[in-house]
């Protein structure tokens, strides 16, 4: 295999793995999030800030493949 | 099926000395500006009987000032560092936004050596994401640093537990908080790159997706790229929002624990 293609192939493949992993740990985060407003509705807008600044820090692993794919093609 | 080139560095459209003028600092200057003119006009007409504008900003003032209040745990805590908490996120409100301004982002200059556009959206330039969010911490570090220099450099290099053990036995407890300590180190380097790349690579990242869309074939060239558009925008929204909480967070614990240990 030639370089190039194994750099495409790499990226492809840490992004796909990387997406993987962050959007179960976002369906848990949504998940039991929902769980909390249907069992207290009145706590619904704090649990939704909490929520979105919870998924940003979970989604920060994704970012980090996806930079390292935009290197492993850039470079 | 022709993709278009993708470049991680934005254009350089013209240089003063050794300072490389982008597409990026073009537009990050338009917005600026466009703020600075909204909120001009906005104050011309403020008063006791608030006009339409002043209700909305009144409500995104109080929404930050909510959220700080929370954080910080003090009104006036709070209000010492809204400036630019508020500042930060009405300014990436905006930026986050720039691709939904119509035409701007279609510029393009054709020179010998290739095209270039004339505006790309702001926070698509790694430089302004870090130069954000170093700004942020520097000034968490420093405000932590004026209310009580040794307690913060203490929170880091912690040696207060070997002098305050009573037997050799409480050794391996110290050390594993010496060890600690400098896992705290790495996590404040690991802080400036996760702010600036997590804000770096959703607007980059929505770029790139609506312009491939877009490139696939004639036929997904006018409705295909719509619903990608409108995700885009929601995680522009959702991006401004989380930056500005995320410097909440880190402002309001590094000075929270400098108080702390104070008293």
């Amino acid at each position: 295999m030639e370089i190039e293609s194994a750099k495409f192939l790499a990226a492809g493949i840490a992004l796909g793995l990387g997406g993987l992993g962050s959007a179960i740990g976002e369906g848990l985060v949504a998940g039991r999030a929902m769980d909390g407003m249907a069992r207290n509705p009145k706590m619904a807008d704090k649990l939704f800030t909490n929520m979105i600044v919870a998924m940003a820090l979970v989604e920060s692993s994704v970012i980090y493949t996806l930079v390292i794919a935009l290197i492993l093609i850039f470079s | 099926m022709s993709l278009p080139e993708i470049k991680l560095a934005p254009d350089t459209i013209f240089s003063i000395g050794n300072l490389q003028v982008t597409n990026s600092i073009l537009a990050t200057v338009l917005t600026s500006v466009s703020i600075i003119i909204i909120a001009l006009l906005i104050r011309r007409n403020a008063g006791i009987r608030p006009s339409k504008g002043q209700v909305v900003f009144e409500m995104v003032r109080q929404f930050i000032l909510d959220k700080m209040v929370i954080s910080f745990g003090s009104m006036k805590e709070a209000k010492r560092y809204l400036p630019l908490i508020l500042t930060i996120f009405i300014f990436l409100l905006l930026a986050n936004q720039f691709a939904l301004v119509p035409l701007l982002s279609n510029i393009i200059l054709s020179n010998p050596e290739g095209t270039k556009y004339l505006f790309n959206a702001p926070a698509a330039h790694y430089s302004m994401t870090i130069g954000l969010t170093i700004l942020v911490l520097l000034i968490a570090h420093i405000s932590a640093i004026l209310i009580s220099p040794g307690k913060h450099f203490g929170s880091f290099i912690r040696l207060k537990p070997f002098f305050k053990m009573k037997s050799i036995k409480e050794l391996p407890m110290a050390m594993i908080n010496f060890f600690l300590g400098i896992l705290d180190i790495i996590g404040e380097i690991a802080k400036v790159v996760s702010l600036s790349t997590r804000l770096f690579g959703n607007i980059f990242a929505g770029g790139v997706v609506v312009l491939i869309i877009s490139s696939l074939s004639v036929v997904t060239n006018f409705l295909a790229p719509i619903p990608f558009l409108a995700i885009s925008t929601i995680s522009g929204l959702v991006q401004a929002f989380v930056f500005a909480m995320l410097s909440i967070l880190y402002i309001s614990s590094a000075v929270n624990t400098a108080k702390q240990a104070d008293s």
